[in-house]
């Protein structure tokens, strides 16, 4: 090192001694099973500028080595497995298994038709009621799926996303009867109806207005839940609509980009919204890809925030991101090899630094994940953590040839693929000309052409076959979930203040025909138990259905 | 022309979840037939009115939610309802084994689970929709009986065949009714016959008129020459005579016109049981 680089690194250490005292590491001291200490963070012999500008130190910028001082020598990852089926009830019951077997953050999945804005007695939600998460009405669902869980003490993800201001409010709501302030309450909201529009598919209303709904859940949150992750921008979904790596992350980032854009145009500071930003990413099969993926997005993202749009705070330019494995690897040949799959794709997600994780169980490609499945899952999580030591210094990988040249190659296609985008007038536009899908399927008719070609090798599936496979045990969502719904809303609309609902909802209709912001509307009709539907409802008659070409 | 197989590729249910869907979607469409995507969200009623408007063979729906118990068989139960029952179903996604033969019992023909090829996909459904139509059985082609090449004069085409590729020459005959002169050498199984014009009349004159000398035509051995030519006109292949004619060797034949089989003439023949 020369004097200069010397004089960084101890600033550096300076820094995260700092940090260490506030935030203790694990352990006071790391070593291998044969005693060699193990350094928080190794590095080139030689510093040079080139190694400052595009890796630095972790918790540096561009941050390409992680985003904090310790990484997970400090704090492991939150392990969070999304769930939820049939009741509320049920899923309370699944929420307090999870949490007792050592998961540290909720994750709730909701049914079909509350992430569409339908109540369970509508006739769009025949069939779907309680079957790909539970199913909630209204606030009394949601005080059900909560019971004896503290919101001050888990975070809680909620994948929601055209209706995520209902839901959102409905939590406030049932931690306001807990005796929980907002400004304690930490958790996500997905939000992200752009990637709806690409690949999800549970929209509701055109993008314009849903690109209001969610500035306005920014500025709200801004004010009242300082600690709440807004929106998590997803490239999870767009991956598994069969995207390549780095398609997933340019129209993440072209996504993030155009909710930055509405949220300034909405008059808000760029750095009283962009740190509670977080996004969603999947790991997949290509193990050193996935890696160097990660690292390229956090890269670009540093930049696009410093030189686009000029954030100061150091949280700003931050990435933080959720991961997923990918579920679309999974097979439903010899599920049990699923379990290897989702070891080495999230090992990927570890060794790219991620902030929070969902192992997929190895029973998805036949149905919902059974108990036992779910368990071996968050085991999967436990295991890297716990007995591997890869969380024993900062970024393992890092100065890797071939993962820093992949980090590097990731980052220039994807700066191509958003200069397009730019080109076309930004995201929204490239959905609504249909170019972001397009290319999406283009790479997934490829892939299963490959497969299908034997090109690409799927074990279990086009090689390494068995003929007589036991069949494993499946998870069954009993169907009078749905009967049980409609005879609780029944009783809901009898029981309650009816005017109240009608009064608090024309208030919410007048809001939404301004510019006013909706969630502190929203919040009232909840909290009067005026139901998803009705809420969502109001808003269709407002803002019109999304109609795709 | 035999019509194209017609698909409708259906998301009945509210689950997002479409590559499933139009990579198939866009599979079958490789595999010759004309396919509709549904596009998301759409309900039983939608799907049967949007099936029986756009006159399909097929229909193949997706769910991955989980809700094909209650949605599938709405389907069909519907089809039932607008006499439209002749529509082949099929369905894919995540469904469980154990939930197939419920789906079978209410008409869902078959079920294509996670890891299915879509050629697998494409066998079944041309399978099935040639079975409806009997295509299988109404072709009694069992060979190649003859090629024929037109000549100007077989005296200076002989040679050639005899000598040089020391065919074995069957014999010369005269067919006046097709206007030529032909000679038959044999090749294995099968034969060669090259044809030389009688008059301006026939069409050999004509053939050698426009196109020189050269392949004329294909004749395949059918059994049965009067419902081979029904089954032909039955699928919209205009013939050159209304009946079976009086060809070489005592053998009925006819003719297909060469603009529906690719330019290529081709001639039917059934050998008359010998007494």
């Amino acid at each position: 090192m020369g004097d200069i680089e010397k004089e960084q690194f101890k600033e550096w250490e300076g820094k995260t001694e700092a940090f260490i005292k506030k935030h203790p590491e694990r352990k006071d001291f790391f070593e291998t099973s044969s005693n060699i200490p193990i350094d928080r963070l190794y590095m080139p012999n030689e510093m040079d500028e080139a190694y400052i500008e595009k890796l630095n130190y972790p918790g540096e910028y561009p941050f390409t080595r992680g985003i904090q001082p310790t990484m997970y020598r400090g704090r492991l990852w939150s392990m969070r497995q999304y769930a939820g089926f049939s009741t509320a009830e049920e899923s309370n019951k699944r929420y307090k298994y999870l949490l007792e077997q050592g998961q540290t953050g909720l994750s709730v999945a909701f049914d079909l038709p509350t992430q569409i804005g339908y109540d369970s007695d509508d006739p769009h939600a025949k069939g779907e009621i309680g079957k790909v998460g539970v199913a909630i009405d209204s606030l009394k669902d949601m005080e059900i799926l909560f019971q004896d869980i503290p919101l001050d003490k888990v975070s809680t993800s909620m994948t929601i996303n055209a209706p995520a201001s209902i839901l959102l409010a409905m939590y406030i709501a049932v931690a306001e009867k807990q005796g929980v302030a907002p400004e304690q309450l930490s958790g996500t909201i997905q939000n992200d109806i752009l990637k709806e529009y690409i690949a999800r598919g549970t929209y509701i209303y055109p993008p314009k207005p849903s690109m209001r709904l969610i500035t306005n859940i920014f500025e709200y949150c801004a004010n009242y839940l300082p600690k709440w992750n807004t929106i998590s921008i997803s490239g999870y979904h767009i991956r598994e609509a069969g995207s390549t790596a780095v398609q997933e992350v340019a129209f993440t980032l072209a996504n993030a980009i155009a909710y930055v854009e509405s949220a300034l145009e909405a008059g808000l500071e760029i750095d009283e919204f962009a740190p509670r930003l977080a996004f969603f990413f999947n790991a997949h099969n290509q193990f050193f890809e996935e890696i160097a993926k990660f690292r390229a997005a956090r890269r670009l993202w540093a930049k696009i925030m410093k030189e686009r749009f000029h954030a100061k705070k150091e949280k700003s330019l931050q990435l933080r991101f959720h991961t997923q494995t990918a579920g679309s690897t999974l097979t439903a040949q010899q599920p049990d090899n699923n379990v290897v799959r989702v070891a080495i794709q999230a090992l990927a997600a570890i060794l790219g630094g991620t902030q929070s994780l969902h192992t997929n169980s190895r029973d998805e490609a036949l149905a919902l994940p059974t108990q036992d499945s779910a368990r071996i899952a968050l085991r999967t999580q436990q295991i890297i953590a716990y007995e591997t030591g890869v969380t024993d210094t900062i970024d393992p990988l890092g100065g890797s040839y071939y993962i820093e040249a992949l980090t590097d190659q990731i980052e220039k296609e994807v700066e191509e693929y958003l200069n397009i985008i730019d080109e076309m007038g930004g995201a929204v536009t490239a959905i609504e000309q249909g170019f972001i899908q397009r290319e999406i399927h283009k790479a997934a008719y490829q892939y299963q052409r490959d497969i299908e070609a034997e090109k690409q090798w799927i074990v279990g599936l086009n090689s390494f076959k068995i003929t007589d496979e036991t069949k494993p045990e499946l998870l069954r969502v009993d169907p009078s979930v749905a009967k049980l719904q409609e005879q609780k809303l029944k009783e809901l609309r009898d029981s309650r203040d009816n005017e109240a609902i009608a009064i608090r909802l024309a208030a919410l209709k007048q809001a939404a025909e301004t510019d006013e912001n909706v969630m502190p509307f929203i919040v009232e009709a909840v909290k009067a138990y005026a139901t998803i539907g009705e809420i969502a409802n109001v808003l269709r008659e407002v803002f019109g259905i999304y109609q795709p070409s | 022309m035999q019509k194209k197989i017609r698909v409708l590729i259906a998301k009945p249910g509210l689950d997002g979840h479409d590559r499933g869907a139009l990579v198939i979607a866009q599979g079958l469409r490789d595999e010759g037939m004309e396919v509709i995507y549904s596009g998301l969200r759409q309900t039983p009623e939608q799907i049967v009115a949007a099936a029986i408007q756009e006159d399909v063979d097929c229909i193949g729906l997706s769910i991955l939610s989980g809700a094909h118990n209650e949605l599938f068989p709405e389907v069909t139960r519907l089809l039932k309802e607008n006499h439209a029952e002749d529509i082949l179903v099929i369905g894919g996604g995540v469904i469980p084994d154990d939930d197939i033969p419920f789906l079978q019992k209410h008409g869902i023909k078959a079920i294509f689970t996670p890891g299915t090829s879509i050629s697998e996909i494409a066998q079944f459904i041309k399978g099935v929709s040639l079975e409806d139509k009997g295509t299988v059985s109404n072709s009694s082609v069992k060979k190649i009986d003859h090629l024929g090449i037109a000549v100007h004069h077989l005296d200076e085409a002989i040679p050639f065949f005899q000598d040089v590729l020391g065919l074995k020459l069957l014999g010369k005959e005269e067919v006046v009714t097709e206007g030529v002169k032909v000679a038959f050498f044999e090749v294995g199984e099968t034969k060669l016959e090259l044809l030389e014009p009688l008059n301006k009349e026939s069409p050999i004159y004509k053939h050698l008129e426009k196109r020189g000398e050269g392949f004329h035509h294909i004749a395949f051995e059918v059994d049965n020459l009067i419902q081979q030519f029904d089954w032909m006109k039955e699928n919209g292949f205009p013939l050159l005579q209304d009946k079976p004619k009086d060809g070489a060797h005592g053998k009925k034949v006819g003719f297909i016109h060469p603009k529906s089989t690719h330019k290529v003439l081709v001639e039917f023949c059934e050998i008359p049981i010998k007494e």
